[in-house]
């Protein structure tokens, strides 16, 4: 065994850096979780810090103003599964009817392209288009409406938050679908095509189910995924005029704990969150399972 | 494929090649747009008719931007950021992988079970912010390049592409008496050079386009990365904040939106340069990733 440990010297040195910095950064945030059932203070560390039970959480449930930003994680969460997750999958099937390969390829290359820019940027953008003289309110004028602040309206915040998501992602989301798509072998077109099949029934009987696991997959990640909404996006749309929809989870612990100091408070909702979505893509993941062979381990 | 269309079939083409156009306009114009404001003139902005192509050219949008000392110090910065924090990742996601392709590593259970862990749980936001406090991190270089260094997701990535890579070449090399960094170094990492690449690229433009963990851990402007100058100038529109140009604001010269739109471009315009020679190695990355390690 010492011999084996000496051979393998080079190993550990390899591995211990790695290790270290996953262990400070990954796990000592994790049994930082705890002030979340204590009443934190820097003096005491942590461990010394009394234990106060379940306090924070009900504070939580006991504050209509916290509630409001459950509703909108999930309301979000849905809307943004709801119209952005068929979107991509919906692009490579019209991606796939193609018949000029150059075209093709061009417009992929355009539809990837906003997956790169800032998240700054395009809410840059989207404050531009949305404002009281910009494109939007130029399309809705001429329809005879009113001109509308639309960042400021709490009523739009899903609509716009979701709508400039999908732009983001369209072109990138397809990636995978394409490669699956890729992968059917040609002739069985041609062979359905002989049979008398249109390419309606072509691609419901041969593109479909030459994606349905990848879609499977995508859907349980997309699911576990529902209350991850990017709040770091939302932080740079919302104001104070429309929290009422736009104010999620992720942007309350943000507030409450880094801007009000409500350290142990905030860890608290930031567990509750991680909990659920943990469990989400639990279930998701075994119910995916008992269904098809695609799942995540 | 030799077979006769139909007219619903023709009818569909058309639709699809319409609709591609369609989406070609909407995923180009709002960049064209952008371009076109930053160089209009203040008169044409506030009038809102600027649409592909800028009205009454004007440059000034540009001249305040790049005479902003604020703007080089975050480039720099966001330079410093990239390129470290690049560096480092790759360094150390190679060495955290290559022990566990190793049939007999000892450790390979226990580090891989460790690493699983972090991809599904974490401490979250204030914990995290927490830590780095009480690690006096907080206004540091290293705070940005260090803590998100190494991930789980990718060292299995990195695992599985070097397990494409013969034991036997490990063995023979042993034999030689080279040891197993010698083996990274020199026979593992240049055989995976196009996998280091596009985690290499991944990677620049995550630094180039990250914002948010500069908010949380840095409060001071010198430290801050490019993003941050940008969000401070357009979402917070601290473009007019100075009197020089808030003269040149009611003297007409410049439109605020001139600034804003400038500075988009400015900070987008390396990304722009590069993506159509590098979005093949992009695409590439994205399947590499979609492999389960």
């Amino acid at each position: 065994m010492a011999r084996s440990l000496m051979s393998q010297k080079y190993l550990y040195m390899m591995v211990l850096p790695g290790f270290l910095l996953v262990l400070i950064f990954s796990y000592f945030p994790m049994y930082g979780i705890l002030i979340a059932f204590k009443d934190y203070s820097v003096a005491k560390g942590v461990w010394d810090s009394p234990w106060v039970g379940f306090k924070y959480f009900t504070q939580f449930w006991d504050n209509p103003m916290a509630i409001r930003t459950v509703k909108n994680t999930v309301l979000l969460g849905v809307y943004s599964l709801l119209w952005g997750f068929p979107a991509p999958i919906i692009l490579a099937l019209l991606f796939n009817e193609l018949r000029s390969m150059k075209f093709k390829k061009f417009v992929q290359t355009v539809s990837y392209f906003p997956h790169f820019i800032s998240t700054v940027i395009v809410v840059g953008m989207i404050k531009e288009f949305t404002s009281v003289d910009g494109l939007v309110n130029h399309i809705t004028e001429f329809f005879g409406m009113e001109p509308i602040n639309f960042l400021s309206e709490s009523p739009y915040f899903r609509t716009i938050f979701i709508s400039s998501g999908i732009w983001q992602g369209i072109g990138w989301g397809t990636i995978l679908y394409l490669a699956a798509l890729s992968n059917v072998d040609p002739t069985l077109y041609d062979v359905a095509s002989i049979d008398g099949a249109n390419r309606w029934e072509k691609m419901k009987h041969i593109s479909l189910p030459s994606i349905l696991p990848t879609t499977i997959i995508l859907f349980i990640l997309a699911v576990g995924g529902i209350l991850g909404n990017d709040f770091t996006k939302v932080m740079l749309m919302y104001n104070p005029a429309t929290y009422e929809t736009a104010d999620v989870i992720g942007t309350y612990v943000y507030r409450e704990g880094l801007q009000g100091g409500r350290l142990e408070y905030a860890t608290a909702v930031g567990l509750m969150l991680s909990v659920v979505a943990f469990c989400l893509i639990f279930i998701t993941n075994k119910i995916a399972r008992k269904f098809s062979d695609s799942s995540l381990w | 494929m030799h077979y006769k269309q139909s007219f619903s079939s023709r009818l569909f083409d058309v639709a699809n090649y319409g609709f591609m156009i369609l989406l070609v306009i909407v995923m180009v114009y709002p960049l064209m747009n952008v371009i076109a404001i930053s160089l209009s003139s203040p008169d044409h902005i506030d009038l809102g008719d600027v649409g592909w192509f800028p009205k009454g050219f004007n440059t000034v949008g540009y001249e305040v931007i790049l005479e902003k000392p604020n703007l080089y110090i975050s480039y720099k910065n966001t330079i410093v950021y990239a390129t470290a924090g690049t560096l480092l990742t790759l360094l150390m996601t190679s060495l955290m992988a290559y022990p566990l392709t190793i049939a007999n590593f000892r450790l390979k259970k226990f580090i891989t079970v460790f690493l699983a862990v972090t991809m599904f749980f974490g401490g979250g936001m204030i914990p995290t912010y927490m830590l780095m406090r009480s690690l006096h991190l907080l206004d540091t270089f290293w705070v940005m390049v260090v803590p998100g260094c190494i991930g789980a997701f990718n060292v299995f990535i990195y695992r599985s592409f070097f397990q494409n890579i013969p034991a036997e070449l490990r063995e023979s090399a042993l034999m030689d008496g080279a040891n197993d960094f010698t083996i990274l170094f020199r026979i593992y990492l240049p055989l995976s050079k196009a996998l280091l690449a596009t985690f290499a690229l991944f990677s620049i433009v995550a630094f180039w386009n990250e914002w948010f963990n500069a908010l949380l851990y840095l409060k001071d402007e010198s430290k801050y990365p490019l993003q941050m100058f940008l969000r401070s100038l357009i979402i917070e529109d601290s473009g007019a904040s100075s009197q020089d140009i808030q003269k040149m604001v009611i003297g007409r010269e410049v439109n605020p939106k001139n600034i804003q739109m400038a500075a988009i471009i400015v900070t987008l315009a390396p990304i722009l340069c590069m993506y159509p020679f590098v979005q093949k190695y992009f695409v590439k990355g994205a399947l590499v990733g979609s492999i389960k390690g």
